[in-house]
């Protein structure tokens, strides 16, 4: 009896999470192009509902009923693989993110985590590094040359940008002594781990933002030169699906930049439920990002593997031996 | 001295990316700033400035009868040939226009007609909303011209457009020089 309400419990945390995360895209589209309208001294949308509410619902419906394109000389097996292989691994990393504690729903004690694995940090840059195949078969399965070159770009900056990426957060598993996002929230509780490791959350999050390529590395589907890219021969549901992952990717970055460097759920000074300080944080973040997608403009390819090699890996190794001399 | 400091000043800026800084500080004002957009056309609508010179109309005397008394100036001053008019004598002996047709596809809208009427009877309005599928329904005749609001009449508004789905939107009228475009425009 007790396996079983365990195993219910889990079964619903997992249905309850991945509804969220699939229809997160929708406030998400329409916060954003609220925030690049009223940025540039537009409004955004207006129409659809009380302020556009409703415009990502019309959004959703217009791709669901559009044409499901394939082109004629496309891959057609990997071009309908590539969309669930760039979707599957956000959703994946959502099983070892933690979003608090415990709530007690009828006397019950229930984690808000699907799993606390000792290793969550190893398996989340694993599974994040899996991203890059749909993008990469999408962009080659098109066989268009505006998607071979997004895809080409992706590759490359994935790679580069992982790599400072992994050495960034090995500041924050010293000072916690543990891979688990569990017991690195919880040795923050008295002090954020950004003031202790101001280059390695530097580090991170631009990183982060290469490896959610947004803007200003969005260079896999620049859509000024690239047409859109790695999708560019996309079209309907599955051009939606490559949109729910970047959005998913984006969340799932700023959730990340939470957890490691701004004390997951422990609030300051304001005495908040856990779980609100942690969404509020993590829509600072998200916020963040709109606002430099709408600020910056896009850097060069070579810039991009400049800042990449030459600068961001150079300053986490620097990072990963002053914490090592400093907290040794 | 001042030069070093200057020079160091602008070091840390580079090192503390103030450039970046500067440009989200931007992006953050304008967020909040007044959108210039104006929603046209089921909010809001361009009211015109009281010298714009929109659709004609015909006006009529203060016993209800058309002013014009056809004598086709208006056709001869016209320069690109767009007024037609032809006259008749009505029952009371007056001269009439039978048929007064204003090409308006044709009309450059430069409200010579207006000058050269000798009985003020055709003026310019501010009605600037009769976009059309066909040429042909741009033509327009001498009932219609008598029908379509004056300047008086609307005190300057402008008429309900075909697509509106609230009626009567106008722009507040408390701009009697008509629309602003620069309202909320920030400049430097």
């Amino acid at each position: 009896m007790e396996l079983i309400v365990a195993l219910g419990v889990i079964v619903f945390k997992v249905a309850l999470l991945i509804a969220i995360l699939l229809l997160l895209p929708l406030p998400l589209t329409w916060l954003e192009r609220k925030i690049a309208g009223h940025m540039q001294q537009r409004m955004g949308p207006m129409r659809v509902g009380w302020h556009g509410l409703l415009q990502p619902v019309a959004d959703g419906i217009k791709l669901l009923t559009k044409e499901d394109h394939i082109p004629a000389e496309a891959d057609r097996f990997l071009f309908k693989l590539a969309p669930i292989l760039a979707l599957a691994p956000p959703f994946v990393v959502f099983a070892a993110i933690p979003f608090g504690e415990t709530v007690s729903v009828l006397g019950n004690e229930i984690t808000l985590y699907i799993s606390n694995l000792n290793v969550a940090l190893l398996f989340v840059f694993a599974v994040i590094g899996l991203e890059v195949y749909g993008v990469i078969f999408g962009g080659w399965a098109a066989n268009s040359k505006y998607a071979v070159l997004g895809s080409l770009r992706t590759c490359a900056q994935m790679i580069s940008y992982e790599i400072p990426m992994g050495f960034a957060v090995i500041g924050v598993v010293m000072l916690a002594q543990s891979m688990s996002l569990l017991d690195i929230v919880r040795a923050q509780t008295d002090v954020w781990n950004v003031v202790y490791q101001p280059i390695g959350f530097f580090v991170f999050f631009v990183a982060g933002l290469a490896e959610a390529q947004r803007i200003p590395f969005d260079l896999a589907e620049a859509e000024g030169d690239l047409g859109a890219g790695f999708h560019t021969e996309y079209s309907g549901i599955r051009f939606a699906l490559f949109m729910v992952s970047e959005y998913v990717v984006m969340v799932l970055v700023s959730v990340l930049t939470v957890i490691l460097f701004f004390g997951g759920w422990n609030g300051v000074l304001i005495p908040l439920p856990p779980l609100l300080w942690f969404l509020l944080k993590v829509a600072f973040f998200v916020y963040l990002f709109m606002w430099f997608r709408f600020t910056f403009p896009r850097y060069r390819y070579d810039q991009l593997m400049a800042i990449g090699w030459k600068v961001l890996l150079p300053l986490s190794l620097a990072n990963i031996i002053i914490s090592g001399v400093v907290f040794s | 001295m001042s030069r070093a400091l200057d020079k160091a000043g602008r070091w840390i800026g580079w090192a503390f990316f103030a450039d970046l800084a500067n440009g989200l500080a931007l992006t953050f004002g304008y967020m909040f700033s007044r959108p210039v957009t104006m929603q046209y056309p089921d909010k809001e609508k361009w009211l015109p400035y009281s010298r714009y010179r929109g659709h004609h109309f015909l006006k009529r005397d203060d016993e209800g009868e058309i002013k014009c008394v056809a004598c086709e100036l208006c056709a001869r001053i016209c320069p690109c040939d767009c007024i037609e008019v032809v006259p008749y004598e009505d029952e009371k002996g007056n001269r009439r226009p039978a048929k007064f047709e204003i090409d308006t596809a044709r009309c450059l809208f430069c409200g010579l007609c207006e000058d050269a009427c000798p009985a003020d009877a055709i003026a310019l309005g501010q009605q600037y909303e009769f976009s059309s599928f066909s040429s042909r329904d741009l033509v327009i005749g001498r009932d219609d011209l008598l029908a379509k609001p004056g300047k008086a009449m609307t005190g300057g508004g402008v008429v309900a457009a075909r697509l509106n789905t609230e009626r009567d939107v106008l722009v507040e009228a408390s701009e009697p020089r008509g629309y602003n475009w620069w309202r909320n425009i920030r400049r430097k």
